[in-house]
């Protein structure tokens, strides 16, 4: 009887009840939104940090990551390769191999990391084809061609076209030695990148160090984050049955530092989207309230016809919860479709677009959708409103007919 | 006229005025309080960059930023330190060698950067004061003593009072290595700083590189960051001729300016989505009270009153109330974060299990007049704009339509 | 009185005693004190003899100069290298190493002067000085870093020496002396330990960390007559912690001179080899 009651009450006044339903519905889509956008914030930061230089994945010789040694390599490349090809969730991966050796030109020697990159499939790995600033990218077929950052190019006056002499040891002690045409000039934004490194064909590096075919790690691009541990686990699981000397790492483990970064960030983001919800449930809360203040007299009618206080204070509790269930339901969809757009096609940050192009930082923020921030998102209105629809409540059944009767 | 009834009638019904009011205050205060807490980590983020050795200005040989290298070293330090003395706007400075080296011990060897300082002036620029948790900082009388990072300790599979041998190309071109012995350990933000950076005396890196007294760099603290470029060109021009780079924190971190730019896009956007989680609540009750007050309504119009009249009133109450919900906002924003300006909001309290060391966690929101001018601005304006389609409503109430309404 | 008199009693009764057993005491103690001087003049001697014993060890594996034709093999768990080396040395502080095979690394030289090292390529034509970041890289490859050949006279020099026992093999002395570094003196080892044969051969070198922990050695055996002394013709160098890993020097030519022009220890000289 109560549920008929309090339906129709719902519908009896259309326009408080939409009213009141747009209120929840547009806080449901706001968190939603907000919600998914600072998940996506996280994933975008991640994202771009991989793709300059470490990659989700990477497959090293077990202990190479903490001791760089160029002895410690991936020895045999085509099979990781074949690997690579049969996993699901493997986007893009490439090779490489890396060696700390001399770099001169007339009258400066700098130790610099050599390493070798490949060409064709480096560009889906990692930006640094966009990183080029004079002259062009490596091409296949390159042989004794090199990129030099910005910084050590200046330092060796070494221009594009220029020469740099090359001297290091091979994986079996040998001798490394050669000189190199500089075919492209790179710039990170990033000193230490710009000053201290160049990259050169791997073939070439592979012969010029005696490497035997081997490279020091393969480069794997997942499909997206969240795919990131599964594809790692199928990665271990197919090496652990042909090569156990090589580990498996992700790109937390690749940069601690970032997810130490993020962890900060969610914490002060914390404490902003509490604000937000503050503002929220005041929203949501004035709006119930000037529900209830509008039908005083409804209630005074109410009252003096025989409804009990108690009872009327349960009708107003299912009235309200039948408004958030609306509200709730139509904000979640519309929300996630608004997120959804803009998932689609990302966000521009006003007056970020130039600077982030110069770090290679994204352009455009991307909201990522999720089961966690929709359920998240919902979970705070309802409970948010249903919170608000108490006090109003509360105060109804305190209620003098006769006054509720004369109020206006 | 109208103003003196929009006025009266805000007062008429207490409740409603003081839900709205609620409302908007709530909304404003968030405003003011979240960008005054942006613009602190904001400031954190700088101080912090600023303290790992950058300081708010720089001075080095013209060639040292390029090419960090012994031979680009400032060979007139005492003149420097004089006219530096002499300027006001010199709170503080000390100066340094940095070069590139290479540590070695009995199992390990690698690059580092070796930097030599006056243990007691370093203490109070950058973060090396505060790092050191573990054995002693440095003394100013200290010649064989070094302080390495945590993580490089940890490499080199050492500990305090061992010795840490150090090579490197010495003014001559020569390579020049001495033996230190780890006096002390500190903890950085990041764990590749403390396996790049270690610390001498600034008088044993001059003798084991053979530069008499000379240094690479000087660093400095004004008053104000935000000053750094215009007083970072004064002191230039006063060592015009010398071949001296003069280089205020922005030029040298680049990234740290890039993402305060960034910043001013979030807190704009904040901005949006406060205002919009108080718009829809703003919009409902000024329409219900709207609503609510038909009978009101249609007697103004019963008794000649116009309908652009009843627009104009309404529009009139929507901006007193706007106003003061704007005015007590500001108030109950500045108060929070004069509130916390003693103690600031310490972050590590909510994130037991990170480790901080050697850098501060606690953010002092910090208000800034932009921010506040704007929130004001686009509160109202747009809250009036908001306010608008009620007040047509409201104009359209005919008195039969009133009068007939319960 | 009588108090004093019965302390002076039990005084000489007491000293008695104390005299009859100081006097054993006495007689062993003169003859301690006798003997000290000549014990500490012994001590004294060990460590000058230490020294010395060190330094005349050092002298006879350089001479004057030299000139030497050595095998280099570079042995690793999975693989190994051999490579022919030509070196010329004069003292301590000259030093130039030329490759002789394979061909692939023919041609490649370093020059050491003092504390400074070049290399030479020929495939680049360069000669490149060697900066402090490569100096504790291995040299060509070997367990031998570019250090361990440019500061060889630093065990001279840095330490303070001390004979720590004296062994006899096959009816000879072997002193093993104790080297302990310098407190300033820029060696990365904590100590030393060299065993040195009366004839001054160099038999054992052992490199220790700070905490006296052993990290690698380097042993001379099969010691024949080469350029007209006794030398060992076969030195290994080994890390501790890793036994399949070593290097061995295997002596073919060796040969020992007064005096090398200097204009072999120049880099034009490492240039046109």
């Amino acid at each position: 009887m109560n549920f008929i009651m309090a339906w129709r009450n719902i519908w009896r006044h259309p326009r408080r009840s939409i009213l009141t339903i747009a209120a929840i519905v547009f806080a449901t889509m706001l968190l939603v939104f907000m919600l998914s956008w600072q998940f996506g914030a996280y994933d975008t930061m991640i994202d771009a940090t991989v793709k300059i230089h470490t990659g989700h994945i990477q497959i090293q010789a077990q202990g190479y990551q903490d001791q760089r040694d160029m002895r410690k390599v991936v020895p045999d490349p085509n099979e990781i390769e074949r690997i690579l090809t049969s996993l699901r969730g493997v986007k893009s991966y490439t090779f490489r191999a890396e060696d700390f050796s001399l770099v001169s030109s007339e009258n400066r020697t700098y130790g610099v990391l050599v390493i070798g990159i490949d060409p064709q499939k480096e560009p889906s790995v990692s930006t640094l084809e966009d990183m080029i600033r004079r002259g062009r990218f490596l091409e296949a077929g390159d042989r004794r061609s090199a990129l030099a950052g910005e910084i050590l190019a200046d330092n060796l006056n070494s221009p594009v076209g220029g020469d740099l002499v090359l001297l290091g040891q091979g994986r079996d002690g040998s001798i490394a030695a050669t000189v190199l045409t500089i075919k492209g000039i790179f710039n990170t934004g990033q000193d230490e990148f710009d000053r201290t490194m160049i990259h050169i064909p791997l073939e070439y590096f592979q012969e010029l160090y005696n490497m035997r075919g081997a490279v020091h790690m393969a480069v794997v691009l997942c499909d997206s984050l969240t795919a990131v541990p599964a594809v790692k686990e199928r990665i271990a699981g197919a090496l652990s049955g042909i090569d156990s000397s090589l580990a498996v790492l992700d790109w937390k483990e690749l940069n601690p530092g970032l997810v130490q970064a993020i962890q900060m960030d969610l914490v002060s983001g914390f404490i902003f989207y509490l604000i937000l919800i503050i503002v929220v449930a005041f929203s949501i809360m004035n709006t119930f309230l000037m529900a209830v203040f509008e039908r005083t007299r409804e209630f005074g009618v109410m009252m003096s016809m025989g409804m009990g206080p108690g009872r009327l204070m349960g009708l107003l509790l299912m009235e309200s919860l039948g408004i958030t269930l609306i509200g709730v339901v139509i904000g979640t969809i519309a929300g996630a479709a608004v997120t959804w757009y803009f998932q689609i096609h990302g966000m521009v940050i006003p007056g970020a677009e130039e600077v982030a192009r110069q770090f290679g930082l994204p352009e455009r923020m991307f909201p990522q959708l999720s089961f966690l921030s929709i359920a998240v998102g919902a979970g705070i209105v309802l409970i948010l409103t249903v919170l608000s629809a108490l006090y109003p409540a509360f105060k109804v059944k305190g209620l003098k007919p006769v006054e509720a009767l004369s109020a206006v | 006229m109208i103003l003196k009834l929009a006025w009266r009638n805000i007062w008429r019904n207490r409740r409603r005025t003081a839900v709205i009011l609620t409302a908007i205050v709530i909304g404003l205060w968030a405003m003011v309080f979240l960008s005054a807490l942006m613009r602190g980590i904001a400031d954190r983020m700088v101080k912090n960059a600023i303290s790992t050795m950058t300081g708010h200005i720089k001075i080095y040989h013209a060639g040292y930023r390029n090419d960090p290298v012994i031979e680009n070293r400032i060979e007139n330090p005492g003149e420097i330190k004089n006219i530096l003395q002499s300027l006001p706007a010199v709170r503080q400075f000390t100066s340094r060698i940095r070069v590139n080296a290479v540590a070695a011990n009995a199992r390990h060897s690698g690059g580092v950067t070796l930097v030599g300082i006056h243990p007691g002036r370093e203490a109070g620029i950058s973060f090396t004061g505060d790092a050191v948790t573990e054995g002693e900082y440095l003394k100013d009388e200290e010649s064989q003593g070094i302080l390495v990072g945590r993580a490089l300790l940890e490499k080199y599979e050492t500990r305090i009072g061992h010795k840490l041998v150090l090579m490197s190309r010495d003014a001559s071109g020569e390579i020049a290595s001495r033996a230190f012995r780890i006096r002390g350990i500190y903890d950085a933000e990041l764990e590749s700083t403390e396996r790049q950076f270690v610390f001498v005396n600034l008088a044993a890196a001059q003798e084991m590189l053979g530069v008499n007294g000379d240094v690479t760099e000087f660093s400095l603290l004004i008053d104000d960051y935000e000053e750094a470029a215009a007083v970072a060109a004064s002191v230039g021009r006063r060592f015009d001729g010398d071949d001296l780079a003069v280089y205020s924190w922005k030029e040298l971190l680049p990234l740290v300016v890039a993402v305060l730019k960034m910043y001013d896009g979030f807190i704009l956007f904040w901005f949006a989505a406060v205002f919009i989680a108080i718009a829809f609540g703003l919009v409902n009750t000024i329409l219900m009270a709207v609503f609510e007050r038909i009978r009101e309504f249609g007697l103004m119009r019963a008794l000649g009153m116009k309908p652009s009249f009843v627009v104009a009133e309404v529009s009139a109450e929507s901006f007193f109330l706007l106003f003061i919900g704007t005015v007590a906002g500001n108030l109950l924003g500045a108060a929070s974060v004069a509130a916390l300006s003693q103690r600031g909001i310490d972050l590590s309290a909510f994130a037991k299990g990170i480790e901080f060391a050697g850098m501060s966690r606690i953010i002092f929101p910090v208000l800034e007049l932009g921010d506040i001018l704007t929130a004001d601005a686009a509160v109202l304006v747009l809250g009036m704009a908001v306010g608008l389609y009620p007040a047509i409503r409201a104009a359209r109430f005919s008195p039969v339509e009133a009068m007939v309404h319960m | 009185m009588k108090r004093i008199k019965n302390w002076i009693i039990i005084l000489e009764n007491a000293g008695g005693v104390l005299i009859f057993k100081n006097y054993r005491i006495l007689c062993i103690g003169f003859a301690a004190v006798c003997l000290m001087p000549v014990l500490a003049l012994l001590q004294e001697v060990h460590a000058e003899d230490a020294e010395r014993i060190v330094r005349e060890a050092v002298n006879y594996y350089r001479g004057d100069a030299s000139t030497a034709v050595a095998e280099m093999t570079i042995h690793r768990p999975d693989w190994e290298r051999t490579m022919i080396i030509k070196a010329w040395t004069e003292g301590l502080k000259k030093s130039l190493f030329y490759i002789v095979a394979p061909p692939k690394d023919e041609g490649n030289g370093t020059l050491k002067r003092g504390t400074e090292m070049w290399t030479y390529n020929p495939k680049i034509h360069r000669v490149i000085k060697l900066p402090p970041s490569m100096m504790s890289q291995s040299w060509m490859g070997s367990d031998f870093s570019n250090n361990d050949l440019a500061k060889s006279d630093s065990i001279l020099d840095d330490y303070v020496h001390t004979v720590e026992e004296v062994l006899f093999e096959e009816g000879m002395k072997i002193y093993v002396i104790r080297s302990e570094p310098k407190p300033a003196a820029p060696v990365v080892w904590g100590m030393q330990k060299l065993h040195i044969r009366e004839d001054r051969i160099l038999l054992r070198e052992e490199f220790y960390d700070e905490d006296l922990k052993p990290v690698k050695y380097m042993d001379g055996s099969d010691i024949q007559m080469l350029g007209g002394k006794l030398f060992p013709r076969i030195w290994k160098m080994q890390k501790v912690e890793n036994t399949g890993e070593y290097t061995l020097l295997n002596y073919r030519e060796l040969a020992f001179h007064d005096d090398l022009p200097d204009r072999l220890f120049t880099l034009s000289a490492l240039r046109n080899r």
